[in-house]
């Protein structure tokens, strides 16, 4: 089970420090929600969408809006329905089907969704997990967080072998059931149960273990054996910085509607 | 003597929760049970009140809310990490505070089952709740809608297996009463 969701590739968002980028992330996440012009909408989702072809390729780029196609298809059928005020575009007897300000909402609601969703995905296509966690630390995360968000991470795989290894044993047990053969939602739960109880013991034993290693390592002692290292920014922190603050500030400017 | 004995509860305590952050996030990316309208749920909110049951609210809180969030992350939905963080934190957070209410000694599973079917229940609420608001935030509160049932569906399985699991695992590996901090 592969747990990076970085996706190696070029440009100028591999190059801009973790710390900031994750600060430009949160104001253009806020951002999409102040009074801003639909235009300026589609331009931050048409950068955002033409950024990610560039730094990785179009396939990849189009894979955030297949992740969110069914909600998106939901949004078009039902908020139409769901707006009755304003002019009236289509009507289906007496019925105002689709009217001017539904469609207003609607292209509203569609292109901040996906602009939210391309800004955090192209941050986690863009930054290593590792410098994610240390962008985090820089921002007050505390050592002991830090450790289970990494020691989370590398204990992923091990759990996701056991859980197969341990479906695949049970599986062979439950061979009088013929492959194909339809079984009822009881029946489906109560087969699961036996495989999630192995693998939940299977986990807990691994427990004492882990703390013992830990120990070991010196963690709760005074002298610290092992430290994080330091994130690096090309040209400066504040350089970064400021850039962080001056894309989405240059684009409320341009396209705010006050 | 005494700085020791802090010192291996930190470890304790962190190895419990980076485990079942880590088991959460395997049972929300691997574990997935087919549903009739040929969808799928996934299992987490079993780990999440398993964890409540056995461990507390704060471990249930840290690897509820962590867990999913990591598997949003993996899963390539980024833009929910932070609301699955707050929205199965708080889940793992109430159903581990209403277990365990009145309990002197033991796990807060150890409750009588109409204690804990009331939590799940709880956290059944804010679950779907939570991703209503969230979801109606994101895209609409029209279109929210839609995810309430498939959202009441898992939660209500991850607390019917939840109760049976924690149970399960009580009688198959006693030492877990240990563990519990």
């Amino acid at each position: 089970m592969t747990t990076s969701t970085f996706v190696a590739g070029r440009g100028f968002l591999y190059i801009f420090d973790a710390r900031a980028k994750l600060f430009t992330v949160l104001l253009l996440c806020v951002m999409v929600f102040l009074p801003i012009r639909q235009i300026g909408l589609w331009t931050l989702v048409a950068a955002a969408f033409l950024s990610a072809w560039y730094a990785t390729d179009f396939k990849q780029a189009l894979q955030p809006i297949k992740t969110i196609l069914f909600l998106l298809v939901v949004m078009i059928l039902f908020t139409p329905l769901t707006y009755r005020g304003g002019e009236v575009l289509v009507r289906l007897g007496e019925f105002p089907l689709v009217t001017k300000e539904a469609l207003v909402n609607l292209n509203i609601l569609v292109a901040r969704f996906l602009g939210i969703t391309y800004i955090c995905t192209l941050y986690m296509w863009t930054t290593p997990m590792a410098d994610i966690n240390l962008a985090l630390r820089w921002y007050g995360l505390s050592y002991h967080a830090a450790l289970v968000l990494t020691l989370a991470f590398r204990f992923v795989p091990y759990i996701a072998d056991s859980f197969r290894m341990i479906q695949d044993s049970h599986a062979l047990r439950s061979a009088t059931v013929a492959d194909g053969e339809r079984t009822g939602g009881r029946q489906r739960l109560a087969d699961v149960m036996p495989t999630v109880t192995a693998a939940l013991v299977v986990a807990l034993k691994s427990i004492p273990h882990l703390a013992m290693s830990l120990e070991h390592r010196g963690l709760g002692r005074d002298t610290k054996r092992t430290s994080y290292r330091r994130l690096v920014a090309k040209g400066g922190l504040f350089t970064h910085l400021l850039v962080s603050v001056m894309i989405p500030t240059v684009f409320w400017l341009v396209f705010n509607t006050l | 003597m005494k700085s020791t004995d802090s010192s291996k509860m930190t470890a304790l305590r962190i190895a419990l929760m980076a485990v079942l952050t880590a088991t959460v996030v395997v049972f929300t990316l691997l574990v997935r049970v087919p549903t009739p309208i040929k969808g799928y749920i996934s299992l987490c909110d079993v780990v999440i009140t398993f964890s409540a049951f056995l461990f507390g609210p704060w471990v249930a809180a840290i690897a509820g809310g962590l867990g999913t969030g990591i598997a949003d992350l993996i899963g390539g939905y980024a833009q929910w990490a932070p609301l699955s963080f707050v929205i199965h934190g708080a889940q793992g957070l109430l159903i581990a505070v209403i277990a365990r209410s009145g309990i002197k000694t033991g796990v807060p599973g150890d409750a009588n089952i109409l204690k804990l079917v009331l939590a799940g229940v709880v956290g059944m609420v804010v679950m779907a709740g939570g991703y209503y608001i969230a979801g109606g935030v994101l895209y609409g509160f029209e279109a929210a809608l839609v995810e309430i049932p498939l959202n009441l569906l898992q939660s209500g399985v991850g607390v019917v297996l939840g109760i049976a699991v924690s149970r399960a695992v009580l009688k198959a590996y006693p030492p877990v009463r240990s563990l519990s901090l």
